[in-house]
């Protein structure tokens, strides 16, 4: 179930993108299941390297660079929601989730994975097949393969019942030192529109990793750019990313306490909006209580935490959330059941 | 002389003031205890009635300012703990207790030496523990 398993978190299904400058936020991501595994604190990224200066690692995708902070702040949760994993195979798994909430719709969403044969690490298999299909009838699909040892392709769509409102494809070149990716977003042939975004990312040392992306979109009538560059720096049990660009400047700082307790410091500023947020998340985890308890504190003052505890010996996981606007004094909680 | 009154001798002396009683009526009617109080104020100079008066009414403000700040923020203090730190602190304590209790039942079935998690039982070979 090893392969399966590794496939089990599905993307999450993201806001249509429609002509958005920010071509990477609004197009579907990588699962985290699939990209090559994130920066490990103590030891140098990718590949490990001889003991004397040798070739420097893969410094992993662009997208990945924020990830790490964003792992460690919860997410909020609403509603109830009841998930039921079942694996049918080691390369099938089907998913069941029913959704009950207060300020969007109720819905069930059933959700396929197929894990191919192609091996090419001890987590990773191609082809990667995901589908999703909601009780209205709108689709995600995503569709990973590896190409080539180094080239990586996916084609994922989104659909809003029977309109397609998110078609994309990406296809990723990792080097020895060098990570590069291109993706075309909703090309239309015939309206001659579309947004396509190219990363690049280099290994400057072990601990340094610059990197560029440059989105240009284009509409019938209107085009333009959007460039921002991108900087990281891993140390002993810290990863810094900063990324400047034409679109605003986010910063994030993570931080490994003790294999306890994991920091994470966020600051988000934006030039379309003139707004800029700090925010600052924990992550606890108690494997001996099997609780991972997450919690956030924001400059827009927003509190928030969840509670992910496993109530073993059934493979069942309950997750509490709640979030608190002291300014506007509004408060919202959600309950998460997975089973499987 | 035909204007001119002539006074009786008789008559006394000419009242050209009400009596004493009803002048303090008047003034009492006039000004209240407090009233009385306040003008005798009105001996200090104006700058420092004015500096008192400015600083009274300042204190007043801070005081409303300071009860209302500081409820707002024992609400917020109070609720930000309640989530952020209250679930880890009962899910400790709930651990702390269960390995209290497992100690308990580890004692009470293997003899006090092999109270401690990982103690040697003696010369005794080891009891299985069935939990």
């Amino acid at each position: 179930m090893g392969n399966v398993l590794a496939a089990s978190s599905p993307a999450p299904p993201s806001a249509p993108g429609s002509g958005v400058v920010q071509g990477g936020p609004g197009l579907v991501s990588v699962p985290p299941g699939f990209s090559m595994p994130s920066v490990p604190p103590p030891s140098v990224p990718g590949q490990p390297a001889g003991e004397t200066g040798s070739p420097l690692p893969n410094p992993g995708t662009y997208e990945e660079c924020h990830r790490k902070c964003k792992e460690v702040v919860p997410i909020q949760l609403e509603g109830v929601r009841l998930v039921v994993n079942k694996g049918l195979s080691n390369h099938f798994q089907v998913s069941h989730t029913v959704t009950l909430s207060t300020l969007a719709e109720s819905g069930y969403r059933f959700g396929a994975t197929y894990v191919g044969t192609q091996q090419t690490g001890p987590a990773e298999s191609f082809p990667v097949m995901m589908g999703d299909m909601d009780n209205t009838g709108s689709l995600n699909a995503q569709v990973i393969h590896q190409l080539t040892s180094a080239v990586r392709s996916k084609i994922a769509i989104q659909t809003q019942q029977h309109k397609f409102v998110n078609w994309q494809c990406d296809l990723e070149y990792r080097g020895d030192d060098f990570t590069s990716a291109v993706t075309l977003g909703n090309p239309d042939v015939l309206l001659g529109s579309g947004i396509i975004v190219a990363h690049y990312l280099q290994s400057i040392s072990p601990a340094l990793a610059l990197g560029g992306e440059l989105v240009y979109h284009r509409r019938p009538g209107e085009e333009g750019a959007v460039t921002s560059l991108m900087g990281r720096y891993t140390g002993n049990n810290y990863v810094a990313t900063l990324t400047l660009g034409g679109a605003g400047a986010h910063a994030t700082y993570y931080h490994r306490a003790n294999d306890q307790l994991q920091l994470g410091v966020e600051f988000e500023g934006s030039m379309r909006t003139q707004e800029t947020a700090v925010s600052f998340g924990y992550q606890l985890d108690l494997p001996k209580a099997n609780l991972l308890f997450k919690g956030s504190v924001d400059s827009n003052w927003v509190v928030g935490a969840v509670l992910e505890k496993k109530l073993l010996p059934l493979p069942l996981s309950l997750a509490l959330g709640a979030f608190l606007n002291q300014k506007k004094n509004t408060f919202q909680c959600g309950v998460n059941v997975t089973v499987g | 002389m035909a204007g001119i009154e002539e006074l009786s001798p008789a008559a006394g002396p000419v009242e050209t003031r009400p009596p004493e009683g009803e002048i303090d009526e008047d003034e009492e009617l006039d000004e209240t205890i407090l009233e009385r109080l306040w003008g005798l104020t009105e001996m200090f100079p104006d700058t420092l009635r004015s500096a008192a008066e400015v600083t009274a009414s300042g204190s007043v403000t801070v005081a409303k300012k300071l009860y209302s700040f500081s409820r707002a923020a024992l609400w917020v203090g109070t609720t930000s703990f309640m989530i952020l730190v209250l679930p880890v602190v009962f899910e400790t304590e709930r651990l702390q207790l269960e390995q209290q209790q497992l100690q308990q039942q580890r004692q009470i079935l293997l003899g006090p030496n092999a109270g401690m998690s990982g103690g040697m039982p003696g010369l005794m070979p080891p009891a299985p523990v069935k939990m």
